[in-house]
C-alpha cells in the first residue's frame, strides 16, 4: 500500500466556485423546466442535492457560494412573490425551512469533510512510517548479525536474513514461534536469573547454545535487549547473536594445547632435574676414582721408582697422564652443562670493558711470545657479563693457541657490524686456520680439527661460545682456510634470547 | 692418642682417607688425625657419644668434612656445628669432589669456614691438603676449648 490512491477532486479554487454555480444553475434549470410542465416542488431536493454537491466536492468556500445562490434562488423563483426577492408572509416559514436545511446540509458534507481529510492525512503519514520501517528492516536484512525479535511471550515477530542463514529457518518458519523452543536454547544459568537481569538492567549478554534446523548444535554469542512501551512496560526483546562455534573450537583447542604444553614442560622440567642429578653424579661419583687412581700411581711411582726400569716408568707416567686428561675433560664437561643449566642475568655490558678484562686472563699464559693485538671499538650491549666474559675469553685463547707457530701473531678483536638489534663481534688471527670443510665440526661437544700432542685442548671451548650465544638469541660461525688464519664471528641480539 | 686427634676428617671413602693421611703425614700431622667414616659418627665424635663416648671433652683444632656421606651428609654435620654455641667456633673445611655451586652456596650459608674441591692431580691433592693441615692445624690459633698444640 505504499502507492497513494488518485484523487478524483482535487479541484482549483476557481474550478470550485465555477461548479458551485454550475450546480446551483442546473438545478435552477431543471427545476424551471419541471415546473413548466406542472411537476411541483422538485426545486427544494434540487437544489440541496446541489448545495450537498458542491459542499461535498468544492470544499467550505464553494458551498458557502452555493449555499447563497441557492437560498437566492429558492427567494426569487419558488416563494411569493415570484420573480421577485421579497418573500410572503405566507411563504416565509417555506423559505425558512429551506434555507435552514441547505445550511445544515451544508455544515454536515464540510464538516464530513474535515474529517475526511484528516483521515486521509493520517493515512498518509502512517504509509509512509510503513515505508521507512520497512526500509529500516530491509537493512538489518543486509547485517551479518543473526537478529529477531520476540515479545515477552517468548514469540517472534522479527526475524533476519542473517538469523535465517545462521538458524536455517526462514522469517515465515521462526514467526510467531516461541523463539527458545524452536532453537532448543541452552542456557548458562537458569533464565529466571537472565529474566531477572534483563528486567532490571534493559539487557543481558553471554554465550548460549542452540540448536540449527538441521539439528546441529551452534554456540553464539548472544546480546539481549529489552524494548519498553511510552509507560515502561516490557514490550518484545530484540535478540542478537553471532556464531562463535568456531572461535569456541580453537578455544578449546588452545586450552588442551597449553594443558599438553604444560604437561611437557613439566616432563622438560623433570628430565632437566634429572640431568642435574646426573651432572652432580658425575662431579662426585666419576671424579673420586679418577683421583684414586692418579694418586695411588702418584704413590706407586715414588715407592717402586728404584726398581722400575725406564719403560715401565713411562708407562706409569702415561697412566698419570690418561688420568688427568680425564680429569680435565670431566671438568670441562661439567662447565659446559653447567652453562646450559644456569640462568643468564641480563644486564647492560660493556664490550669493550669485558674484551680487556679476557685479554688480561689470556696474556698471563703469552710470555715469549709475539703477538700484536688490534682491538677495535665495541658497543655496550645487553647480556650475561660472566657468560659473555667466558666467549671473549674462549675464542681470544684459541687465537692465542693456534698462532703459537708464528713468529708474529696478528690478533684482531672489533664490531663486524651492527643493527639495531642485533651487532656482529669477530676474531681474527693469522693463525694455522682450518679447512673450511670441516666448519660445521668446529663447535661439537669433543670436536677437534688438531691432534692433541700439536694443539692440547678437550673440544668443549667453540661448544661452550657456541652454547652461551644461543642462549643471547645469536649465532656463531668461523671463516679459515688452512694455514691463513681464521675467523670468529659471534652475534648478540637484543630481543631474543633467554 | 687415637681417640685424641686435633684434625677430625669426616669421610666415608677409605681410599680418600688413604690418600688424605698420606698427604697430611708428609707434614707429619697423619697422628693428628681422628676419621669418621660418615657424618653420625663426626656428630657422636663432637658430641662424646657411643664410641667415642670415653674421650676427653675437648672440640678439635678444625673439621674436615667431605659433603657425600652415609646416614647423615656433610651439610646436615655442618648445619648441627654452625647451630650448636658449643660447636660453632670450630673450624670447617668442606672438602668434596664438587664443584657444583649449589653445595658451594649452602655450604657458605651455614657458615662454613672454607671449600676445598679435591683436585684430580695427587700433587694438586697434597698441595691442598697439606696447606690445610698446616694452616688450620698449625697455624690458624684454635678458637678456646679445642686441643692445644703441642
Amino acid at each position: 500500500m505504499t502507492q497513494r490512491r488518485p484523487q478524483l477532486h482535487e479541484l482549483s479554487a476557481i474550478q470550485r466556485y465555477a461548479l458551485a454555480v454550475l450546480a446551483v444553475s442546473v438545478a435552477l434549470g431543471i427545476a424551471l423546466l419541471l415546473d413548466r410542465f406542472s411537476f411541483r416542488a422538485a426545486e427544494v431536493p434540487l437544489l440541496l442535492f446541489a448545495v450537498a454537491i458542491v459542499s461535498w466536492f468544492g470544499g467550505r468556500g464553494a458551498a458557502t457560494l452555493a449555499l447563497l445562490l441557492a437560498c437566492v434562488i429558492f427567494d426569487y423563483f419558488f416563494t411569493a412573490p415570484y420573480y421577485h426577492l421579497n418573500i410572503s408572509r405566507t411563504d416565509l416559514p417555506y423559505y425558512a425551512i429551506f434555507a435552514s436545511f441547505a445550511t445544515l446540509v451544508t455544515w454536515f458534507s464540510t464538516v464530513r469533510r474535515g474529517v475526511e481529510a484528516d483521515l486521509r492525512l493520517a493515512r498518509d503519514r502512517l504509509e509512509v512510517e510503513v515505508a521507512e520501517r520497512t526500509q529500516q528492516a530491509s537493512l538489518l536484512d543486509l547485517t551479518h548479525d543473526s537478529i529477531f525479535v520476540r515479545d515477552m511471550d517468548d514469540v517472534i515477530t522479527y526475524w533476519n536474513r542473517g538469523a535465517q542463514e545462521l538458524f536455517g529457518w526462514t522469517a515465515e518458519e521462526a514467526m510467531g514461534k516461541r523463539a527458545h523452543e524452536l532453537l532448543k536454547t541452552v542456557f548458562p544459568s537458569p533464565i529466571e536469573e537472565i529474566r531477572a537481569e534483563l528486567l532490571r538492567s534493559g539487557r543481558w549478554d553471554g554465550e548460549l547454545e542452540k540448536a540449527r534446523s538441521d539439528g546441529t548444535r551452534v554456540v553464539v554469542a548472544s546480546r539481549w535487549s529489552l524494548r519498553r512501551d511510552e509507560r515502561g512496560r516490557p514490550l518484545a526483546v530484540l535478540e542478537t547473536n553471532n556464531d562463535v562455534t568456531e572461535r569456541k573450537k580453537r578455544e578449546e583447542q588452545i586450552t588442551s594445547l597449553n594443558a599438553e604444553l604444560g604437561k611437557r614442560t613439566s616432563e622438560l622440567e623433570a628430565i632437566n632435574k634429572e640431568l642435574e642429578a646426573f651432572a652432580y653424579s658425575i662431579s662426585h661419583d666419576l671424579r673420586a676414582p679418577l683421583r684414586h687412581m692418579s694418586g695411588f700411581t702418584e704413590l706407586l711411582q715414588k715407592s717402586t721408582a728404584s726398581v722400575l726400569n725406564d719403560k715401565s716408568k713411562r708407562y706409569v707416567g702415561m697412566i698419570l697422564e690418561a688420568a688427568k686428561k680425564m680429569g680435565n675433560l670431566i671438568d670441562d664437561l661439567l662447565a659446559f652443562s653447567r652453562i646450559g643449566r644456569a640462568e643468564t642475568h641480563k644486564t647492560a655490558v660493556n664490550l669493550e670493558q669485558l674484551v680487556q678484562e679476557a685479554l688480561s686472563e689470556v696474556k698471563q699464559d703469552t710470555s715469549g711470545r709475539n703477538i700484536l693485538w688490534e682491538v677495535g671499538g665495541l658497543p655496550a650491549w645487553y647480556g650475561d657479563r660472566s657468560m659473555l666474559r667466558l666467549v671473549l675469553v674462549n675464542l681470544i685463547a684459541n687465537a692465542v693457541k693456534f698462532t703459537r707457530t708464528r713468529p708474529e701473531a696478528r690478533i684482531e678483536i672489533g664490531c663486524g657490524g651492527q643493527e639495531p638489534n642485533q651487532i656482529v663481534v669477530f676474531v681474527r688471527d693469522n693463525g694455522v686456520g682450518f679447512d673450511m670443510k670441516y666448519v660445521n665440526k668446529l663447535f661439537g661437544v669433543f670436536q677437534r680439527l688438531h691432534p692433541p700432542d700439536v694443539f692440547e685442548g678437550t673440544g668443549i671451548g667453540l661448544a661452550t661460545v657456541q652454547r652461551i650465544v644461543h642462549r643471547h638469541g645469536g649465532r656463531v660461525w668461523a671463516e679459515g682456510a688452512v694455514d691463513r688464519g681464521a675467523t670468529f664471528y659471534f652475534s648478540l641480539s637484543k630481543s631474543q634470547g633467554v | 692418642m687415637s681417640t685424641l686427634g686435633r684434625i677430625l676428617l669426616v669421610e666415608d671413602d677409605p681410599k680418600d682417607v688413604e690418600l688424605t693421611l698420606t698427604a697430611l703425614d708428609e707434614y707429619n700431622l697423619a697422628n693428628e688425625v681422628v676419621v669418621a667414616g660418615d657424618g653420625e659418627e663426626a656428630l657422636d665424635y663432637l658430641y662424646l657419644r657411643g664410641k667415642f663416648a670415653e674421650r676427653s671433652g675437648e672440640n678439635p683444632a678444625v673439621l674436615l668434612l667431605d659433603l657425600k656421606l652415609p646416614k647423615v651428609d656433610g651439610l646436615e654435620v655442618l648445619q648441627q656445628i654452625k647451630s650448636d654455641a658449643r660447636l660453632k667456633l670450630i673450624p670447617v673445611v668442606v672438602l668434596t669432589s664438587s664443584h657444583e655451586e649449589k653445595d658451594m652456596v649452602a655450604s657458605y650459608r651455614l657458615g662454613v669456614n672454607a671449600y676445598v674441591v679435591k683436585p684430580v692431580d695427587f700433587h694438586e691433592f697434597v698441595n691442598a691438603i697439606k696447606e690445610l693441615g698446616a694452616f688450620w692445624a698449625v697455624v690458624n690459633e684454635p678458637p678456646p676449648g679445642s686441643i692445644k698444640k703441642r
